[in-house]
Parts: structure tokens; sequence; C-alpha cells
């Protein structure tokens, strides 16, 4: 370890260390301290900020419309979590388990890590279209009238399904990576056995790669509340009557629509502690497993 | 790890007795040709869903009006010229993905060369505090764009920089996930090569382009890849701080089209092309680089 660090100069070491940790302070730090601060005043455009102490915290502790951002939110996170683990581990699976054209198979299925969620979203906008969409007659011919500019859970689950099918590609990519390290042996002696393949993956893969799949878990819960964004702007923009309204939309029209930068700002706090909560779980499960690794 | 593996034993095990007769015939069938008619077939169907929404947005970008209101209408038009020319030129795609280019060459660029140097900072010098120094980096990790928003785009205001190129790059400038594939790449260097620079008397400057780099190609590739993918399909950000058509992104350029079509004065043929246009530049990226590209994610992880 020691035998790395072969130059000692405190000038060199400061001056490759200042970009980065000037960028970090003025444009990571510095507003995240605002934000804090800003959450105790009333604050909008063009107004002189008047000191409320916690009365933006008390207004969305009280906020019905809040309370219902904050539990579709969650729903929106475990419904996507469960459906992007769950598909991307049966295809990892099967990926894992075919014998030819194994390269082909993880590119088609692994390119929508670089899918832009503004044209996913559009994409389903056109699919899914009540009156244009090429999947609407299919939909509707097993009895279900598509109507979800108006119906609240028909719009959830379009968005549900965009977010899931763009998040596909990032899970794959380490599920089989954590499936090529289980060892051979296992598989044979499964095999052998007679060990079914479907109770060989629940069995025998899925517990071995728990690391991953909890680190997958807090990936997609992060992705499921934050970088989910221009799928509701672009699909429903929160509607309709609220029913897609996640956090980090309410969020953005809380500041950009209603200009109320001090509840805004009490918002962003709540988010930051999701981050953090999140992060720190990740971090305490790593520690654990990396006794195991050890 | 051998816990864990002693672990899914004991769970085999168990599986094994209750399993033994139902699945007997399926586990043989993994042996040999039977193996195909199981699984090829399901990974099409899968694979196909997942493939299935882009292909009809690029079918669909090819044809005169964009009405496909079943599955038989799915054949190629001869409109993607004109559908292309009209969605580039006509509606200004060409300067948005002129725009998004320059914003991510410029953010993949930056990002790599200081968090190269934070690296070697923070591996290869020893000085005090670096380890303060490299807690402090990766504690923005806490600290992504939807938590900070809001204030930086007060701060951005303040700096006059709104609507600019700088608004979308430098914010962007650090980070924490870059210098820590990068430190983990570099601690796993072997010893005796940076010994032998040093014992060379090899200077700083020269280490990190002579030594360092050459030693890192496949993982320099991989986090620039990584980070054009990220920058590339920012959304949020340029929405709230760039203005002027002129300075938007492709992401946005989008988002402008959207209006236009859902109120029935623009055709899907032409969304469509510029859907394709905003996806071309990252996905051919990924396939190509994606050798590096997987490597560098199971550095990621650990």
């Amino acid at each position: 370890m020691s035998t790395r660090e072969i130059f000692d100069s405190r000038l060199e070491a400061l001056l490759l260390l200042a970009p980065t940790v000037a960028v970090s302070l003025v444009f990571l730090y510095y507003p995240t301290a605002l934000a804090f601060q800003t959450s105790f005043f009333d604050s909008g455009f063009g107004q002189a900020p008047t000191f409320v102490g916690f009365e933006n915290y008390v207004s969305l502790l009280t906020s019905s419309a809040y309370h219902s951002s904050v539990l579709i939110s969650v729903l929106f996170a475990a419904f996507v979590v469960v459906g992007v683990i769950t598909s991307s581990l049966y295809l990892s699976f099967l990926i894992h388990e075919v014998d030819t054209g194994q390269g082909w198979y993880l590119i088609s299925v692994i390119w929508p890590y670089a899918l832009p969620p503004a044209v996913a979203a559009l994409v389903f906008l056109f699919i899914f279209h009540p009156t244009l969409g090429v999947l609407t007659g299919p939909i509707e011919s097993l009895g279900i009238e598509l109507d979800w500019f108006n119906d609240g859970p028909q719009a959830f689950v379009v968005v549900m399904l965009a977010a899931i099918w763009k998040q596909i590609g990032y899970n794959v990519i380490f599920m089989i990576a954590a499936m090529n390290n289980i060892p051979d042996s296992l598989t044979e002696t499964a095999q052998l056995d007679g060990v079914g393949r479907l109770r060989r993956l629940v069995s025998v893969y899925v517990p071995i790669m728990t690391p991953t799949l909890f680190f997958l878990v807090i990936i997609n819960t992060i992705y499921a509340f934050f970088s989910t964004f221009a799928f509701v702007d672009l699909l429903t923009s929160g509607g309709p009557s609220n029913a897609t309204n996640i956090l980090i939309f309410d969020l953005y029209r809380e500041a950009f629509s209603y200009f109320n930068f001090g509840v805004s700002s009490a918002k962003s706090v709540v988010l930051f502690i999701v981050v953090a909560v999140l992060m720190l779980i990740q971090f305490r499960l790593t520690e654990e497993y990396s006794h195991y690794g050890a | 790890m051998t816990e864990l593996l002693q672990q899914a034993k004991r769970r085999y095990e168990s599986a094994r007795e209750t399993d033994e007769d139902a699945d007997e015939s399926e586990a043989t069938g993994t042996f040999g040709g039977v193996n195909l008619n199981v699984i090829h077939p399901q990974l099409w169907l899968l694979a196909g869903l997942i493939v299935f929404p882009i292909f009809v947005t690029v079918i669909v970008s090819t044809k005169e009006t964009g009405i496909v209101t079943s599955l038989p209408d799915l054949l190629p038009g001869t409109y993607a010229l004109e559908n292309y020319r009209e969605a580039v030129v006509d509606y200004g795609f060409g300067r948005f993905m002129w725009n998004s280019l320059l914003m991510s060459v410029v953010i993949v660029v930056g990002k790599l060369t200081i968090s190269v140097f934070a690296a070697m900072a923070i591996v290869y010098y020893r000085v005090p505090y670096k380890d303060v120094v490299f807690l402090f980096i990766l504690f923005t990790l806490l600290l992504p764009v939807p938590v900070r928003f809001v204030p930086l785009y007060q701060l951005i205001n303040d700096l006059g920089w709104n609507n600019s190129m700088l608004a979308i790059t430098v914010p962007y400038l650090a980070s924490a996930t870059t210098v820590f594939i990068l430190r983990q790449h570099f601690l796993s260097i072997p010893t005796s090569i940076v010994e032998t620079a040093k014992l060379d008397g090899v200077g700083p400057v020269k280490f990190m382009i002579q030594v360092l780099v050459p030693m890192s190609k496949s993982v320099l590739v991989g986090v620039s890849v990584i980070m054009f993918v990220y920058a590339w399909n920012q959304y949020l950000w340029p929405l709230i701080i760039i203005e002027s058509e002129a300075n938007q992104v492709t992401q946005v350029g989008l988002q402008l089209l959207q209006g236009d079509v859902q109120g029935g004065n623009l055709s899907w043929s032409l969304v469509m092309a510029g859907s394709v246009l905003t996806l071309l530049p990252p996905l051919a990226l990924m396939i190509l680089f994606r050798k590096p590209l997987l490597e560098t994610f199971t550095i990621q992880q650990k």
C-alpha cells in the first residue's frame, strides 16, 4: 500500500486535488447548504426572504397533497424495483443458461442502459396512445378500455412500465457478471442431482448473488425516486389528478411553476434525507458482506 | 464468500430433497438439444419485447403521417429522408444535437481530467489528510442534482451563467463515482511497476502520461462511456437553466415537439425521427465500447 506513495510534494497534491474539491464545494456543497438555509425562509421570485423557522416543514407535515405525493413515490418505487429486479433476474438467468448466441441476446437486452428517458417516454406515449397507439388495439381487444390520459391508475402503470423498461439493461449488466462468478462446480452438482432449472435459480443462485441484488435494490430505488422525472414530465405531467405526481416532479412544480423557493427548499431537504438513508443502508450492507468476501 | 457458498449448498440440499421427482425431466433436459427448445423461444420473446418499442420508433420515423393504429401498419415507409431532414433543419435538431454533443464532450473530457488528477493524488502521494479529502469527495454521492437544483438555479443566475454552456457543464465536473473507480483501478496496478518508475526518477507529469494513462486505457474508455451516456441523457437541469431554443439540448428539444404533437399540429413520424436521432449517439458508443464498459462496471460495484 505505502509503496505506491512515491511522491510527497504537498503543493503538487494540492494542485491535483484542487479542481475536484473546488467544483464540489461551489456546485455541490454550497447549494445544498443554501437549500437547508432557504428552507427556513418564506422566499419567492423578487421578494425579500423572511425568516419563518420551521413553518415550511410544518406545512409539509400537514399538507395532504404532499402526503399523497410521498405515498405515490413509495408505491412507484416499490413497483419499479420489484418489476426491474424480477424481470432482469429471469432474463439474466436465461442468457446465462443459453448455449448459443449469448452475445447477441445480451446486447438486445442491455441496450436500454443507453436509452435517454425522454426518448423512452415519447415512445411509450406513442405506442400506448389512447387513440393512435400501436398496442391500443391489441390491449382493448382483451377487454380493457385504454384511457390513461384520464384514468389515474392506468397512467401510473404506463409511467411505471416505461421506467422499468429503461432500467432493465443496467440491472442485467450487473446480474450477468454476478452469475458468471458462480463456480461451475456448484451448477454441475445441482444438475447431476436433478435440481430443476428454476429451482436452481431461486435456491442456489439468488442466495449467492445477495450482495449484488442488495446493491441493485438501492440503485433502483434511487433511480425510481429521482431519475424518472422525464417520464412523468413527458407522459402525464403528474396527472391525471396527481396520480403520478412523484416527489421529484412535485418539487419541480413547487419551485418553477409556483416559485415557492422556501417550501421547495424544504422539499429538497426531505429528498436529501431520502438519499442519505438509502446510501447509509447500502454502505452498511456492503460493510456486512465484505466480511464474507475477505 | 465461503459462508455464502455453504449457505447456498444447504439450501440447495433441501431443494434437492423436495424437488427430486418433479423437476427431473427438466433437469436432464438441460443437456443436449432439449435446452434449445426451452430457452431460445423465451429469450426471443422477451428480448423482442425489449426491442419492440424502438423497432416501432424506427419504422414510424420512415412513414408519411405516423398513423399506425394496428400491427399490420408496421411496414416501413418511404419518407425517411424527408422526416429526418425536417427534424434536423426545420425543427432545430441539428442545433440541439450539436449542443448536446458539445455539452457531453466538455463534461467527459473535463471530468476525466480532473478525476485522474484527484485519484492520482489520493493513491500516489504521501501527504496528510488525503483520506479526509477522499471522504469529502465521496460524500457528494449524497448530493445528486434533484436534491440541489433549486438553489443551484439561484447560484447559476447570480453568476450570470444561465442559458449558457457553462451552466450545463461546470456543475457536473466533479464526480465521486469517477474518482472512486479510478482509485480502485490505480490500486490494482502492480507496485513493481510503480517502484520501477520511482527508481528511474520519473516525475509526476511523466508518471501520469507514460505510466498511469497507458495502464488504464480500458478503464478510461469505460468511464468515458458511462459519463457520456449520463451527460447526454440529462433532462431536468437543461430544462430549467436553458431558456433560449438556440442553446437547448436534444432531450429538451424532444419536449418542445411533444406539445405540438399532442395538440395535433405535428406528425408523429417527425417526433419519432427526433427520438431516433437522440438515441443514436449514446447507443452507438455503448455498443462499440461494450467490452471496456462492462469491465468498468465490475469495478464500480466493489
